[in-house]
């Protein structure tokens, strides 16, 4: 069973996100309000896939892109999929040169996160 | 002849003739390019043979003769000139006037005699010396005719042939996306990026840098050099959320000198793919699903009161069956752009030659598709838009070389798709507009007070050129500044739902921008309370909705008005304009009549609604959110009533009247 971690500000995404994919048998392994904790977090968790909202308050200079970078760096097999507000182009450009694999838009159909978790993780 | 026959020929013929003019358009640019010339040939070719069994003796006679020219000029016996074009474009003019004439049942009296005469003149003059030498020539490539076809340049195929002697595959790759997409253009640099992992990009269509910015419709090919193989590729892509389909195949190119291929016969017999519906009837079809709608209503609060578990289940997939042919419906009025944009470029090399100035025109998005209502709706209004350009923003070539401009004008005509709206660009890089310059016309013609002119800030451009009997050009063209003015295209588009806006940039060139909504039949609104009333109001003439305390609401010269940032806004209670009593309790009811229980705030929600320069404040018991509405016309009899444009039926089975928002003052 895949294990992923949620990264997320909002607690409400956290959820939506959280119950999405255990409707899916996926394994919630983690989440983390902001880039900071996700990168301590993954190191731990070291998790199958991470979802990564785009925009989150900087915590020590770490955004989403940042923390995106920063797990990279560590995992260069790292799976992120950026969940972004439409609009955002520029940060999604920025996350997929830093090593996001994929993104879904907000608001979005429960049935596109699952398919792009799967896509990622190859099911 | 039946008349059955006599439509088919009638709509076919059209087709034919503006494909031919379109071709004739590229061979005067590219005077050797066989391709046109071979499609001239076919479409005059097939045009002859239906007058000939049709009994159009004028049609088929001066089909026949331009025939007999066009296969001297691909014979490459006779060199393609300036005069062969014109005498090509004058007969297909006079091709195009018969078939009107067939069409609107008149009696012709166009004598072909004289184009004939002409023809036969050319086909009978000695053949100059210069292109004897040139038919000696082996003939070009010509390569069967592939709807998806990329075409390559000369080094373009260099590369290829390279690459496949050092032993790479290169694979056209076609991705479509699924047509819900909501970010495009961040899905194609994706692709791109997983793309350039595996390989080399040779080229896209359409572009790359037009990918980036989403400007496609849903599907694009791309030309990857790569050492990987077919299936790795298809599989990197079906890694990527959001793609609907990958096709990946070999790129085959012939060996670069030899004997041309002829083009096969079953590339020109095309299958009946499509079918010619009266759009009356799709109305029908339309209302019907909307009755068929309204009794599925009616049915699912029966069910919902037996409360008997399989009935249910089946009346949820009738709801979901009947909006899925809701769906279906609308596609098909649709038509893509291409129907009235395919007869731009023989119009601008019309107008361009005609003022002596030298136009190179690029169409974009032309297969993107609009309920054929409003397509019929914007012909005109495009027309004088790019009139408007050729007249006024391109410079004639001398004085572009003046200002440090190539010779040839920019004009491009962009369709794409905007979340819910159609947007059409039409932007030239002629001298643009100067506001300073159009401020003192308007004064001096009396069309602005001194007052109002100094309150104009330099946004407000269109709303000065587009003042009735304004006209920035000193003289009176053929073309354009004829009376009907911009106000006319404004009003034209604002009555479909739509927007004009402009802007530009002095000297580099000006861009009017057309938002169009996809189908009058269901448009995006905002729905309202007011009082036990709801309302739709149209979401294109939505700029924001805001809440204001009621003493915000203040009295100038015995308008209602709110001040807004910095910006005065007359305000329109809904309830007065179309008397409606809201009793105390009223206010604190949601949509569905029960009591909020959380007690609004007492401040008050305001709509503001923009229609041209005027916004409006639209004051509502309540915003109740955004949907997709069915637009159901009203009988005659309440058509007329002010500020109502149509009526729509809501989930719960009541009626919602739709605001005509132009026509609310």
């Amino acid at each position: 069973m895949a294990r992923v971690m949620i990264v997320d500000d909002a607690l409400f995404m956290r959820k939506m996100l959280s119950d999405i994919l255990k409707r899916e048998n996926i394994e919630i392994c983690g989440e983390a309000e902001n880039g900071k904790e996700a990168i301590e977090k993954y190191q731990q968790l070291k998790p199958d896939l991470v979802t990564m909202d785009i925009v989150m308050p900087k915590v020590e200079e770490i955004d989403g892109v940042g923390a995106v970078k920063e797990i990279v760096k560590n995992d260069p097999q790292a799976k992120i999929i950026m969940v972004s507000a439409m609009g955002q182009h520029s940060l999604v450009v920025e996350a997929i040169q830093s090593g996001a694999k994929d993104f879904v838009t907000k608001p979005f159909q429960p049935s596109r996160v699952i398919e792009a978790v799967k896509r990622v993780l190859g099911e | 002849m039946q008349d059955s026959y006599r439509e088919l020929f009638l709509s076919e013929s059209q087709e034919y003739l503006s494909n031919i003019s379109n071709r004739l358009v590229k061979l005067e640019s590219n005077p050797s390019d066989p391709e046109s010339l071979n499609e001239i040939f076919r479409c005059v070719h097939t045009l002859k043979g239906m007058s000939a069994t049709m009994g159009y003796e004028r049609l088929t006679q001066l089909s026949h003769h331009m025939e007999d020219l066009l296969e001297e000029l691909r014979g490459q016996k006779r060199k393609v000139t300036p005069e062969i074009m014109d005498v090509l474009f004058a007969s297909v003019d006079v091709l195009s006037e018969l078939v009107e004439d067939i069409k609107t049942n008149r009696e012709s009296e166009i004598n072909i005699s004289a184009y004939i005469s002409e023809l036969e003149q050319i086909i009978h003059s000695d053949i100059p010396s210069a292109s004897k030498a040139e038919a000696a020539f082996p003939r070009g490539k010509t390569s069967p005719v592939h709807p998806e076809s990329i075409e390559f340049s000369e080094e373009e195929l260099k590369a290829i042939r390279y690459a496949k002697s050092k032993g790479f595959n290169i694979f056209k790759i076609n991705i479509r996306l699924v047509s819900d997409c909501l970010m495009k253009e961040s899905r194609a640099f994706l692709i791109i990026t997983n793309l350039k992992k595996i390989g080399e990009i040779l080229k896209a269509v359409p572009p790359v840098e037009e990918l980036e910015k989403g400007f496609f419709d849903f599907s694009f090919s791309v030309v990857l050099i790569t050492r990987e193989a077919q299936a790795v590729i298809r599989q990197e892509m079906m890694m990527i959320s959001e793609v609907e389909g990958v096709y990946v195949n070999p790129v085959e190119v012939s060996a670069p000198v030899g004997p041309a291929a002829n083009t096969p016969a079953h590339a020109y017999i095309k299958k009946i793919q499509s079918l010619r519906i009266p759009i009356e009837r799709l109305d029908k079809i339309m209302n019907l699903i909307g009755e068929l709608a309204i009794a599925r209503i009616r049915l699912s609060q029966i069910v919902a009161n037996i409360k008997e578990e399989s009935l249910e289940e089946a009346s949820v997939l009738l709801s979901s069956l009947i909006s899925a042919l809701q769906d279906e419906i609308m596609q098909t009025r649709l038509l893509p752009v291409a129907y009235i944009l395919d007869t731009f470029p023989r119009m601008v090399r019309d107008m361009a030659k005609k003022e002596e100035k030298r136009i190179d025109l690029e169409i974009v998005g032309s297969d993107i598709e609009l309920d054929r209502v409003i397509l019929d709706e914007i012909g005109d209004p495009l027309v004088h838009l790019i009139r408007n350009s050729i007249d006024h923003g391109i410079e004639s070539p001398q004085e572009r070389k003046a200002v440090g401009k190539p010779p040839a004008g920019k004009l491009q005509i962009l369709v794409s798709r905007q979340k819910g709206q159609i947007s059409i660009e039409i932007s030239d890089d002629g001298r643009g507009v100067e506001f300073d310059a159009v401020k003192n016309i308007a004064l001096r013609k009396g069309l602005i007070t001194q007052e109002e002119a100094d309150g104009l800030d330099d946004k407000k451009v269109l709303d000065l050129i587009s003042l009735p009997g304004f006209s920035t050009s000193e003289k009176i063209t053929d073309i354009s500044g004829r009376g009907v003015g911009l106000d006319a295209v404004k009003s034209k588009i604002e009555s479909i739902g739509g927007r004009l806006d402009f802007t530009t940039n002095l000297g580099k060139g000006s861009t009017f921008i057309l938002s169009l909504p996809f189908t009058l039949a269901i448009i995006k609104a905002m729905l309202v309370r007011v009082g036990k009333e709801v309302f739709a109001v149209p979401l294109i003439n939505i700029r924001e909705t805001i809440k204001v305390e009621k003493h915000d609401i203040k009295v100038l010269q015995n308008l209602e008005v709110i001040r807004v940032r910095e910006e005065i806004i007359p305000v329109l209670r809904l309830d007065k304009e179309f008397v409606i009593t809201i009793s105390p309790e009223d206010k604190n009811r949601n949509a569905l009549g029960e009591i909020n229980s959380n007690q609004e705030d007492g401040r008050v929600p305001i709509v503001i609604v923009e229609f041209g320069k005027h916004s409006l404040g639209l004051v509502v018991s309540q915003v109740i959110g955004e949907q997709d509405i069915v637009v159901k016309p009203l009988t005659s009899l309440i058509k007329r009533t002010r500020g109502i444009a149509g009526a729509t039926i809501l989930g719960d089975g009541k009626v919602a009247l739709i605001l005509d928002i132009m026509s609310l003052k």
